[in-house]
């Protein structure tokens, strides 16, 4: 489903270049479970940020089913990103100034097709099932950190995505949080069958996958050192 | 952008206007004092212009004027200064024997105006005389407060008779009402005030002692002339062939270069050219301010774009397009602008209406509209360079940023 081949992605520190993804080739299927795990500054969230195209590569090709997405213009990535990829980061990223039920519907906002559901209808059943529905007219600041997270998954469904994308999503969080979260992204997996992707520094949590990926220096390794 | 993206555009907008009200009060404040200002130059503009036709139309409505000099610019507007000061003809009694002769001129008033100190035993004020004959009051549809008007037999036995105007009267005598029978005098000569007349609003009838033509002829007006010719026409469909005749008469002693006549539209029309231009001169101040609250408001946005970078990438990572995120800046500095162009209309409004007590202003659709399309477009100029660059925001920079 998503494929990489021979993907750079350099950055510039100021006057440095800082080779973040270097000739990366993968391949991850259809519904995998899969995380891919680097130290701090490996290149992972660059990796990640390719993957869910939010930013387009030096060179190489990226395939999504099989379509070279690294071409395409802004109107066309963004439609893809609103209809296929949900995201869920290490902060959360909600809007404070929006309510729960708000951030929920803001991907909605920029759907660019006809929707085949009623926004507010799915909205209010993905808050039940996270056990967040209670807390849908509050403000993100006024709710813990796991429910937040949880938000943020929310969110990143409401589109009916088929990759979900999340950046160290128990960073922020303690342990047994941590641990719930990463037991509804496995859930996903299970029950809706989108491929999930987890982006960790974290050995523990890139355990629960069923696959790693090991990213070093922007480069694609065989084994984590 | 669909129906439901621009509700939640305009509702994202005014969420982040009540978060932030001072600055949003301060941000409109700039747009405002602009809008407030040109729709109320306008508006007294206008107002003048009003004023001004009002004096004019009071003159009556079939009347045309001969004067000297060409064109009504270059004659001077108005009892400007005494005959011959601005160049061309000065007019004497065969003129007006001449001009009687064209029969659908009903009156034929001559017209000498001076400046003068005019005395009574009880005051004095600075006004105007003017020699003119009895045709003048039913002309200008004069009414008396007290007393009554000068005759034809008055003219011609050069009678020291005034009528004097109520400005004057007032000024003269402690009840104007009881000016009649009483003695003024002016260019050391007495004369007996035979009526005063009602206030017509007109600065130079209300502080004039009008007197017979022919009494002028002596020391005030050694050398006959007159300053101007007044016709009164019976119907408004005469008033070009009258126009016509009197032309055709005067040539045949003077240049075409010396004089001019005139009816009551055109000098109308002159005024509707000149209060273009000074309305115009209005507007280019006013939008001085308009100018400085736009940049008030650039100022601002480019403030907003940066505090909201990460809510920028939020969006842009669940699919909002560059555009979209143009349209939504885009879209906060118009409103912020509209709302602000709005309440400066209506605070301008309430000064007209309050103005409109004492003084003809007025708030026409023209002004609601520059209104609303100049708050507008301050909106799209001075924000579209803020929105450019939150649209240009890579996103992946604008969601790592805190």
């Amino acid at each position: 489903m998503i494929q990489f081949k021979n993907v750079n992605k350099s950055y510039f520190l100021g006057e440095e270049e800082v080779k973040a993804v270097c000739d990366a080739t993968l391949t991850i299927k259809k519904k995998e479970y899969v995380s891919i795990l680097g130290s701090s500054g490996s290149g992972k969230s660059s990796l990640m940020y390719l993957i869910g195209l939010l930013d387009r590569p030096d060179s190489g090709k990226i395939l999504l089913d099989g379509k070279d997405v690294s071409t395409l213009d802004d109107d066309e990535l963004s439609k893809i990103r609103n209809e296929s990829v949900g995201f869920v980061f290490q902060s959360f990223n909600l809007i404070n100034k929006f309510t729960v039920l708000e951030n929920l519907l803001i991907p909605t906002k920029y759907a660019k097709g006809k929707m085949d559901f009623d926004p507010h209808k799915r909205a209010h059943e993905l808050l039940k099932k996270f056990g967040i529905y209670e807390r849908r007219n509050f403000f993100p600041n006024k709710i813990s950190g796991g429910q937040q997270q949880r938000v943020a998954i929310a969110r990143s469904l409401m589109m009916k995505p088929k990759i979900i994308l999340a950046d160290e999503p128990t960073g922020n969080l303690d342990t047994k949080t941590g641990d719930e979260i990463l037991d509804i992204l496995e859930s996903l997996n299970k029950e809706f069958d989108t491929t999930v992707i987890i982006v960790t520094h974290e050995k523990p949590v890139a355990d629960r996958t069923k696959r790693k990926i090991y990213i070093k220096d922007g480069t694609i390794v065989k084994k984590y050192l | 952008m669909k129906k439901n993206g621009t509700y939640h555009v305009l509702k994202s907008a005014i969420v982040d206007f009540k978060r932030n009200k001072i600055r949003t009060f301060l941000t409109s404040l700039g747009i405002v004092i602009g809008v407030f200002s040109v729709v109320l130059l306008i508006a007294l503009g206008l107002g003048l212009k009003n004023y001004l036709q009002e004096q004019f139309e009071s003159l009556g409505a079939n009347l045309v004027m001969v004067m000297p000099g060409s064109g009504f610019g270059g004659g001077g507007g108005g009892f400007g200064g005494p005959a011959g000061l601005f160049g061309g003809a000065e007019f004497d009694e065969k003129d007006v024997s001449n001009l009687k002769r064209i029969s659908s001129a009903k009156y034929v008033v001559p017209v000498y105006f001076t400046s003068a100190l005019i005395e009574s035993n009880e005051g004095e004020l600075s006004g105007y005389v003017m020699g003119m004959n009895e045709d003048i009051f039913a002309l200008m549809d004069m009414t008396p407060l007290a007393g009554k008007f000068f005759t034809k037999s008055d003219v011609a036995s050069r009678a020291k008779k005034a009528v004097v105007g109520q400005v004057l009267a007032e000024n003269l005598f402690e009840d104007p009402k009881s000016a009649t029978g009483k003695t003024i005098r002016f260019k050391n000569q007495r004369f007996k005030v035979v009526g005063v007349l009602e206030k017509r609003g007109d600065q130079e009838m209300d502080n004039a002692a009008i007197i017979p033509y022919k009494t002028t002829f002596g020391n005030i007006n050694p050398e006959k002339t007159f300053w101007a010719i007044y016709l009164g026409v019976e119907g408004e469909e005469d008033v070009e062939e009258v126009k016509q005749k009197a032309e055709t008469i005067l040539l045949k002693k003077y240049h075409e270069d010396d004089f001019e006549v005139v009816e009551q539209s055109e000098i109308l029309s002159t005024l509707d050219q000149i209060f273009a231009v000074v309305n115009g001169i209005l507007v280019a101040i006013g939008s001085i301010s308009l100018l400085v609250g736009g940049v008030g408001i650039m100022n601002i946005m480019y403030a907003t774009v940066t505090e909201r970078t990460k809510e920028v990438g939020i969006r842009r990572a669940v699919g909002a397009t560059e555009k979209e995120i143009l349209a939504q800046f885009l879209a906060e500095s118009v409103v912020l602008s509209l709302l602000g162009g709005l309440v400066g209309l209506a605070l301008a409004a309430i000064v007209v209406v309050v103005t409109r007590q004492f003084f003809p202003a007025e708030i026409n659709f023209a002004s609601i509209l520059l209104a609303i399309g100049i708050s507008t477009a301050i909106g799209v100029f001075f924000g579209v360079f803020p929105a450019r660059r939150a649209a240009k925001l890579p996103p992946i920079e604008a969601i790592r940023y805190e």
